[in-house]
């Protein structure tokens, strides 16, 4: 209860900070301010991803059905932050580019991400059985994760990206950007963080509920 | 069945021979395919008629056109045994690995098939410039391998679904997203007389890295 109100004051400290306090950047104007929603965004999307192919792998090693809830929960919540960021990119796209959608390297590999949870949860929702779900699901999972590290290599070499460089600065080069920027930036980043481990856990205990509800009614027929 | 290598060897052979046999029985699966690569093929060359310069565009279209066929075709493998209800039968006799091992050197050789008619048909009818045969090739054999590695295993998985045939599809896209870029880039560069090595690379790593990913995977394939 305490972290989950911390976790509110925390992000609507954030999000205040990120629109009164900090700056806005010269030549992107107010657009600025979107990078408190779409990088956490981005970051979860992909955190998100890395979750429940790592639960996947832990459940076919261990057969447990927590992992493949934890998985599930994973990948509903990552479509969801995901279509997040690629929306927000996509207006600040057309603010700044003029077109909501250029197949830039980024926006490439965002929608194959998306693709990769839309084609994950689809198989989910075809399965019968939980452990069989599962297992098969899991194994999806799997070849993902071996697919996934190879996009980085193709995108690049179709087409050049006109996305900002990422924020964190490459080797011994500054990032230039005003502190308050990146303190408010920082908070939303952990806010963001916190909000998808708290939701997540919330998606999982009701799937348990659930099963726990249908054994015992099994049980009782 | 034991686990030893000469009998799994064995049983792969097996698996394969069996599915050769079953397959020109009926030619069910291999029909429907081609009639399919040649509707798509007519298709596109009604659609944009005779492109003799233009080998962004042939690349592109060339690997559609091998992507839909496959694409219709190769869970063709999996699902016929659920179907005929044999797949249990085929698992009392074989290790998991063994038979998916079987069906996916089966895929392969639908696939060379499939290409043996399809390509040289897509030339002439898409008028495009002789190729560097050698560069051609390899790129094509490298997808192919590529392409019916992770179709084989999607194959299996969705076998095991309701709704498998549509369901196919959707799930091996976006895995199949890479083997189609670098295809498409590989044989656009033997076209206009760049090096391929960068593609052939991201072709052979990719198919390797299924491969191998699918050999730890097939045991976990079959457990109910």
């Amino acid at each position: 209860m305490a972290l989950r109100v911390l976790l509110f004051v925390w992000i609507a400290g954030a999000l205040l900070a990120g629109f009164l306090w900090a700056p806005t950047v010269e030549n992107l104007g107010e657009t600025t301010r979107v990078l408190y929603f779409h990088i956490p965004s981005a970051w979860i999307a992909v955190l998100a991803l890395a979750w429940s192919m790592l639960h996947s792998l832990l459940y076919l090693r261990t057969r447990r059905l927590e992992h493949d809830d934890q998985a599930a929960a994973a990948a509903e919540l990552g479509i969801l932050f995901c279509i997040g960021a690629t929306a927000s990119g996509s207006l600040w796209a057309r603010a700044q580019w003029g077109s909501y959608w250029n197949w830039d390297p980024r926006e490439t590999s965002i929608f194959f991400v998306l693709l990769i949870y839309g084609a994950y949860l689809a198989l989910r929702s075809a399965v019968e059985g939980d452990e069989r779900r599962a297992r098969l699901a899991a194994i999806y999972s799997a070849i993902a994760f071996v697919a996934v590290p190879f996009l980085m290599f193709v995108v690049p070499r179709i087409y050049a990206t006109l996305h900002p460089s990422p924020i964190l600065p490459q080797q011994g080069e500054k990032t230039g950007m005003d502190p308050r920027i990146r303190w408010s930036f920082l908070a939303m980043l952990v806010g963001f963080t916190g909000l998808f481990f708290w939701m997540m856990s919330l998606r999982v205990r009701v799937t348990r509920a659930e099963r726990r509800r249908l054994e015992t009614r099994e049980a009782g027929a | 069945m034991p686990p030893n290598g000469s009998s799994s060897v064995a049983a792969v052979w097996a698996i394969l021979r069996k599915e050769c046999r079953s397959e020109w029985r009926t030619r069910y699966g291999l029909n429907a395919a081609l009639l399919f690569a040649v509707a798509t093929l007519t298709g596109v060359s009604f659609a944009v008629g005779r492109l003799p310069d233009r080998t962004d565009l042939l690349s592109a279209l060339l690997w559609v056109v091998l992507l839909f066929a496959s694409l219709a075709s190769l869970a063709h493998a999996f699902v016929k045994e659920v179907e005929g209800h044999t797949l249990t039968l085929l698992r009392l006799v074989a290790s998991p690995t063994a038979i998916a091992l079987g069906k996916l050197l089966f895929n392969l050789l639908f696939l060379g098939v499939l290409e043996v008619v399809t390509v040289p048909l897509f030339l002439i009818l898409m008028g495009g410039p002789p190729p560097r045969w050698g560069a051609f090739l390899l790129v094509l054999g490298l997808g192919s391998l590529a392409l019916a590695a992770t179709t084989t295993l999607v194959g299996a998985v969705v076998s095991q679904t309701r709704g498998r045939g549509a369901l196919f599809a959707a799930v091996s896209l976006p895995l199949l997203m890479v083997v189609l870029a670098a295809g498409v880039s590989g044989l656009r560069a033997q076209w206009d007389g760049n090096p391929i090595g960068p593609d052939v690379r991201l072709l052979a790593a990719y198919a390797a890295a299924v491969l191998g990913a699918s050999v730890l995977l097939y045991d976990h394939l079959w457990e109910d």
